[in-house]
């Protein structure tokens, strides 16, 4: 039996958390830790920023606009 | 009489046009959305232009296969996940091949550690560059990445991935905890290992 570890168990939930999936009771249980624990607050801000930030650096490559005038031409041709 | 039976076969055909030529623009507005979840599905940027022109032209044909008012574009990406599969451009590795990865901290740590004193928690991600980024997720196994695109990228809820790629929603979740996990570790192998401001 190991001790209970707060920020250990705030790290094990972090992604569920943000991803909006625990139970009430486990989300004010996050929350009341986040709030109090620096160590573990400043891991969730950047764990926010982190998907924001991954997000954007692989949507920055558009689609080809040659490719969406292949796909177009991809239809049906009308009667 | 005869034009009684002929009228309501011109109405249907019509109809027929109107609805098909709706589905097309339907489905053609979500092309960018579609692409950019495909761009990260598969290796390179030719093959995921080959799998949308063969995922569009499946589509095309079969647009009477999809229910309207349903989600149109989990429905495209159900089609290129499976042409991906049947293109045979996945090789799967077994679960317990997979590398380890570590805790949900561990980027953030390595990140913080290796700063030069710019104790901002708001700007450790500036630490991390694109290339870093789109390296370190093409670095992530197939089984993983593909949910981590869907949700992470795609947006798409647990429920969707599921259906897209035809696995139950616990597979998503776990696949999804540990997808991230190792695309993390992957991200700071390449921040860390190379030049950090």
């Amino acid at each position: 039996m190991t001790a209970y570890d707060p920020c250990a168990h705030c790290e094990e939930v972090m992604q569920p958390f943000m991803d909006r999936v625990l139970t009430d009771d486990e989300r004010a249980q996050a929350e009341a830790h986040l709030d109090e624990c620096n160590y573990c607050r400043k891991r969730y801000r950047f764990e926010e920023n982190l998907r924001v930030f991954v997000r954007h650096a692989v949507a920055s490559e558009p689609m080809p606009v040659e490719l969406k005038q292949k796909l177009a031409a991809l239809r049906t041709p009308l009667q | 009489m005869s034009e009684t039976t002929r009228e309501p076969d011109a109405r249907q055909i019509a109809t027929e046009a109107r609805d098909r030529v709706r589905f097309e623009e339907e489905a053609l507005a979500l092309s960018d959305q579609v692409y950019r979840v495909a761009r990260h599905l598969v290796g390179s940027r030719e093959e995921a232009e080959d799998l949308m022109q063969e995922t569009y032209a499946r589509a095309f044909r079969s647009w009477r296969s999809f229910q309207p008012g349903t989600n149109l574009r989990a429905w495209l990406l159900r089609i290129l996940t499976n042409l991906n599969i049947d293109r045979g451009r996945r090789q799967q590795r077994s679960p317990d091949m997979q590398p380890l990865e570590e805790g949900d901290y561990f980027l953030y740590n390595k990140l913080e550690a290796s700063g030069d004193g710019d104790t901002d928690e708001d700007r450790v991600v500036e630490r991390l560059s694109q290339n870093d980024v789109v390296s370190a997720l093409s670095d992530v196994p197939h089984d993983f990445r593909d949910v981590v695109v869907l949700v992470d990228i795609g947006d798409f809820s647990y429920a969707d991935a599921a259906q897209i790629l035809d696995i139950p929603i616990g597979t998503v979740m776990s696949r999804l905890h540990r997808g991230r996990r190792i695309l993390k570790k992957s991200m700071a192998d390449q921040a860390v290992g190379g030049e950090v401001a």
